[in-house]
């Protein structure tokens, strides 16, 4: 797999990270086009089917992203989120497709350069892992391969 | 209902001048239940604003942003455009004015023309066009997004008016067109009639008008734009070529004592030339080298200082302290090449100096035109020695005629986001003239009938828009829409050009009609900012507004990916499959709502706090202002006189007593905020009150922060260690209580930005300038022999503050600029202090003995309490400390959460009179948020399938607002009106028996097949 290109979903709070997203583009910083972002309420609407669909639909790496601790606009979501996502890792260890595939992040609305950066660095995470053993649909190329 | 008791009055404003500042008063205005008739004296409106590339300090265009607002004005149902018109005469006093307006004939029928452009294209002499470098390209539409939109002729550079009739599709030219006048009914007034640019040509050695590449900053703008004559390609007048070397000339018109020139400061310039610097740095990065000459870079607004720390450090932009002398054109074999060569004396050098660019920007200043003067004195209004409006000194927008008020350019230079709050001033003002019985009527914006699409077959309709450069120039629009053709159940897929403006609306909206769309899928912009337009189109041609999904195409892709167009044209078809697979699923929502909350909760009892409680009291809301402190004031106790001399004590005194007084104000003392709840329209604060601290909440449904910020005292240059050392505000005490010590002292030196602009306060306190000048002038009136220096980085006096700064130096005052890396020394010396500091004229260090050191402190942003308040309302604060509001250029007085709103200082420093226009600017839009009786919940809410619950509490204890219970049929049940819609229950239900609205499952997972689904 040489010219592997990871299908990476990034499910993003309407409140802070798909905002935060929103500024990276206006401030006109680049990341991988391998990112694809699901906005939703709340990270906290984010459930372990979700991610685990995602996986098995074709989605090499799953990233869920949301407000900063405490920041959360109702209150609690992003912290279940986190939890949901650590168990979710535990789950794909245990079925030898691996936690790496799934992360948690949180940044505020303002930071751009954040979501910018975490979109690049886990994009070169999921390049290193390799292909998604568990997905079905094989044939996809990924936008990043052209 | 009580139509009959306010008729003596008139609930109609009638508002001059369509630009930025009138829009947005008609639209305060229009949202709060007021009528508005919005005259312009173009054929379109949107003013200046239209005009530029991109805004500073965001340096986006922002049209985006803007033209929804326009199409927002010729919609909204209070409003009555009327172009092309003028004010005749004005009779009546405050609350019944009657004004006669005339309008000049359009020859084209508003209601006919489509603005197709055929005319144009067959006649294009016919058509009236203004702004621009080439004043034919490439359309003739003002700005691409124009309203109304339509085109304008001029009949009198027609020669066969028959043809033209002839050639127009829509039959809309009416050469029988005559002038029509009209009479008016007002309560009020507001003038938003802007200002002219300077006319560079008076600068005879700058050679504008000779020389092609000398060019003005708006021009250059619209060399910039993607809408201007060249395509947005960077190229010089002379010969296309693209220059390598661009100056800017500062002050091109402004701040001068010469013929010709304005002696104000035109306060914009220097942030739009350090936009243009910056956008061009951008464009063409190591290829142009940018270069501006200046005298002082007053970037004296919010984070303005930040922008110039920025264009220095991470642009690369040069910054050359001077005024130029003089632009000659460079010569070979006698032929000018088009290049240009500048002479100009340095600050710190005695002789002068030359350096040779491709391109001259002026940076042109305001001015008040004498159609503006006119006006004025049909309408009676006195003016300053420059044309600006004369206005209260604690009364920013009040003209000297009562009922009539201004805003905007026409009341001093400034920039769009001052001119926005003045706008909103304005129209709290012109409110408080018209009839206090409010009209109450149903929003209802005539939207049709819902149409049923219940038994229909799914029909998909997807619109990309090209978002001008910004979608199109980087990926093929129309290329996504044909591949999208071939999806199941789409049966129309094309491109739309500025996807916002009103022609494409109108298309989306014809389509859904005809084609019987029940589904649209939009790619364009972010949903976050555009939404709420696009669901109003899908409103208005019947259809619920929730069969809608937003791609956004721009900001997280094209604006990602211009680096790699082939990526971001893959993306956009992978994004734009998974907005057509969910919005297959989407089916129609009923917005939920409840009961509104009118009172309203201010904290901070300073200036701020108190005009704008005072505003919406006598508007009839109730208000409970808090103050943390024993007494009301703020900062504003310790301020003896303004700049302008005025008396700030009485002022305050009036005020604190009118406060205290309203019986709709209840203010609480010693008050500290400790929880808070709830949402716009029905917010729950708890407060501890007085030195008991008891504990009390208090139910209100909008909030505003009028926090202020702390006057400085940074412990450097011995301020508290040498009694000869004092601040500014210390000074102004002394000046006031104890002339006699004035008048002994023999040696002042002050000392600009201590304690801002540095490191741990990086931005400018935008007052100490002002307040070294004020208490210069007063030393010199008490004192003329003593011997002012003040140590300045730049003199920061924008408007008409520039003649105070004038007068300081006729008055023998002198100023020294001194370097960031080179800050004066102090020692204590006796009872004296020992000053140090480099002369630029002499090139060496100087010593003075002074008897009274100034520090110029500023402020500094209360951090305990924005950090505190923050929190508890989960509001976003700037890296300084002070409230970061939702949009800088736009919304300067909104905050990002729904509901709260921030003024004066605790925004960003600033000075008594712009606190008040801002108190006044939140009252006003607080007051377009009340105007409403419900509060809108949206649609997305939790759903439970009772038959699928086994009531096993899960989402009881999930919900962060404790909504869900166990209802009698021994399920699960949450009321929508509660529900805050985060979705928690529906994901952590073992059942997957709740559903959140908007947000299904199945919505979420096809949009996961659409990314994964194979069209080859």
């Amino acid at each position: 797999m040489d010219n592997f290109e990871p299908v990476i979903v990034a499910f993003c709070c309407h409140y802070c990270a798909y905002t935060a997203a929103d500024m990276a583009g206006s401030k006109r910083l680049h990341y991988p086009a391998n990112v694809k972002i699901i906005r939703v309420p709340c990270t906290g609407k984010v459930s372990a089917i979700h991610m685990m669909e995602a996986l098995r639909k074709g989605a090499d790496g799953v990233y869920v992203a949301g407000c900063l601790e405490g920041d959360c606009h109702f209150r609690s979501g992003n912290t279940r989120a986190t939890k949901r996502v650590a168990y979710v890792k535990k789950l794909l260890d245990e079925i030898g497709i691996g936690g790496d595939r799934v992360e948690m992040f949180t940044m505020s609305a303002g930071m751009g350069e954040v979501f910018a950066r975490t979109a690049s660095d886990f994009t070169e995470k999921i390049r290193r892992l390799g292909p998604n053993p568990a997905r079905v649909a094989m044939d996809n190329p990924g936008c990043a391969a052209g | 209902m009580q139509e009959q008791r306010r008729s003596e009055f008139s609930n109609k404003v009638l508002i001059v001048g369509g630009g930025m500042g009138g829009i947005r008063a008609a639209l305060d205005l229009a949202e709060a239940g007021r009528d508005v008739v919005l005259v312009d004296k173009a054929y379109s409106i949107g003013g200046l604003m239209t005009s530029l590339d991109r805004t500073f300090p965001t340096n986006n265009c922002d049209l985006c942003t803007l033209s929804p607002r326009l199409s927002e004005s010729g919609r909204q149902l209070h409003i009555e455009l009327m172009t092309m018109t003028e004010v005749e005469s004005l009779s009546g006093s405050a609350g019944k004015f009657t004004v006669n307006l005339t309008s000049k004939p359009r020859y084209i029928d508003l209601q006919k023309c489509t603005a197709c452009g055929e005319c144009y294209r067959q006649f294009p002499g016919c058509v009236r066009f203004t702004p621009g470098l080439d004043h034919r390209a490439p359309t003739c539409m003002r700005y691409p997004q124009a309203t109304p939109y339509a085109f304008s002729i001029d009949m009198d550079a027609c020669a066969n008016i028959e043809e033209l009739v002839r050639i127009c599709p829509a039959g809309a030219i009416l050469p029988e067109d005559r002038q029509r006048s009209r009479e008016v009914d007002a309560g009020a007034v507001i003038l938003a009639p802007g200002a002219e640019i300077t006319d560079p040509r008076v600068l005879d050695t700058y050679g504008y008008g000779v020389y092609p590449n000398v060019v003005t900053s708006l021009e250059y703008e619209r060399i910039l734009s993607a809408s201007g004559p060249t395509g947005g390609q960077l190229v010089r007048p002379s010969d296309g070529k693209k220059p390598g070397k661009v100056a800017w000339i500062q002050c091109a018109g402004s701040r001068g004592l010469r013929e010709g020139f304005m002696s104000y400061c035109s306060s914009a310039c220097c942030m739009y030339a350090l936009k243009e610097a910056m956008v061009t740095r951008e464009r063409f990065l190591e290829n142009i080298e940018a270069t501006i000459f200046y005298m002082d870079m007053r970037t004296y607004g919010k984070d303005y200082e930040l922008y110039l720390q920025r264009a220095k450090n991470e642009y690369g932009v040069r910054f050359v302290r001077s005024r130029p002398h003089s632009i000659t054109p460079v010569l070979s074999d006698g032929a000018m090449t088009g290049g240009l060569r500048i002479e100009y004396l340095p600050y710190n050098a005695g002789r002068p100096e030359t350096e040779e660019f491709d391109m001259v920007v002026l940076s042109t200043g305001f001015r008040i035109s004498t159609e503006v003067r006119e006006l004025a004195a049909k309408l009676g209004i006195e003016l300053n020695e420059h044309g600006f409006a004369k206005t209260g000194g604690f009364d920013p927008v009040a003209a000297s005629k009562p009922g009539i008020y201004v805003c905007g350019l026409f009341e001093g230079p400034k920039d769009i986001p001052e001119t926005l709050v003045q706008a909103g001033a304005a129209a709290c003002c012109a409110s408080a003239d018209l009839s206090s019985l409010r009209v109450v009527q149903e929003k209802n914006e005539n939207f049709p009938p819902e149409r049923d699409i219940s038994g229909e077959g799914t029909r998909i309709g997807v619109f990309v828009c090209d978002c001008e450069n910004n979608i199109g120039g980087v990926i093929d629009v129309k290329a996504v829409t044909e591949g999208l053709r071939k999806l199941p159940d789409v049966v129309v897929s094309e491109t739309i050009g500025h996807g916002c403006s009103r022609d494409s609306l109108e298309r989306i909206q014809e389509m859904i009609r005809s084609e019987k769309l029940n589904r649209v899928v939009i790619g364009a912009c972010s949903p976050r900012t555009h939404e709420a337009v696009f669901q109003d189109t899908l409103r208005k041609a019947g259809l619920n507004k929730y069969l809608l999904e937003i791609v956004n195409l721009r900001d997280q892709d094209t604006w990602v990916h211009t680096d790699n167009p082939a990526f971001a044209a893959c993306k956009a078809k992978e994004l734009m499959h998974m907005g057509v697979g969910a919005v297959r699923l989407a089916h129609p929502l009923v917005d939920h709502t409840l009961p509104m909350n009118k009172d309203v909760l201010v904290v901070g009892g300073g200036v701020t706090g108190m005009k704008a409680a005072l505003s919406l009291a006598d508007s009839g809301f109730k208000v409970f202002l808090l103050e943390r402190s024993q007494q009301l004031g703020g900062t504003s106790r310790k301020v003896r006189r303004t700049l302008e001399g005025r008396d700030v004590q009485s002022f305050l005194e009036e005020l604190i007593g009118k406060t205290e007084s309203h019986e709709n104000i209840q203010v609480l003392k010693q008050a500290v905020v400790v929880d808070h709840s709830g949402m716009a329209g029905m917010f729950k604060t708890g407060v501890q009150v007085g030195p008991r601290m008891v504990y009390r909440q208090i139910v209100h449904g909008i909030t505003i922060l009028a926090t202020g910020a702390l006057a400085n005292r940074p412990r450097e240059m011995l301020l508290g260690e040498h009694d000869g050392v004092l601040t500014q505000l210390d000074l102004d005490a002394v000046i006031e209580d104890n002339p006699q010590k004035v008048k002994s002292l023999k040696n002042v030196v002050m000392i600009q930005c201590v304690g801002s602009r540095i490191p741990d306060n990086p931005n400018c306190s935008r007052i100490c300038c002002q307040s070294a000048v004020k208490n210069a002038l007063r030393l010199k009136e008490l004192n003329p022999e003593a011997s002012i220096s003040v140590l300045y980085r730049d003199m920061r006096m924008p408007g008409m503050q520039e003649e105070y700064y004038t007068r300081a130096r006729e008055k023998g005052v002198v100023f020294v600029p001194y370097e960031m890396e080179d800050r004066p020394a102090v020692a204590a010396d006796g009872e004296k202090v020992s000053v140090t500091f480099t002369d630029p004229v002499l090139g060496r260090k100087v010593n003075v003995f002074s008897d009274c050191l100034v520090l110029s402190t500023g402020f500094v942003a209360d951090e305990e309490s924005t950090e505190d308040l923050g929190v508890i309302f989960r509001l976003p604060r700037t890296s300084d400390g002070y409230f970061l509001e939702d949009h800088v250029k736009l919304r300067p007085v909104d905050l990002p959460t729904p509901g709260f709103f921030v003024a004066g200082a605790a925004h960003s420093p600033k000075n008594i009179r712009e606190s008040i226009a801002q108190a006044q600017a939140v009252a006003s839009r607080a007051q377009t948020f009340l105007a409403g009786d419900a509060i809108n919940m949206g649609a997305a809410v939790a759903k439970v399938d009772g038959n699928r619950c086994a009531a096993c509490l899960i989402c009881v204890r999930a919900c962060p607002f404790d909504v869900p219970f166990i209802n009698s049929e021994g399920h699960s049940e949450i009321d929508p009106a509660k529900c805050h819609g985060c979705g928690v229950c529906a994901s952590e239900c073992p059942a997957q028996a709740i559903q959140l609205m908007r947000y299904e499952d199945d919505q979420i997972l096809a949009k996961l097949d659409g990314l994964f689904e194979r069209t080859a």
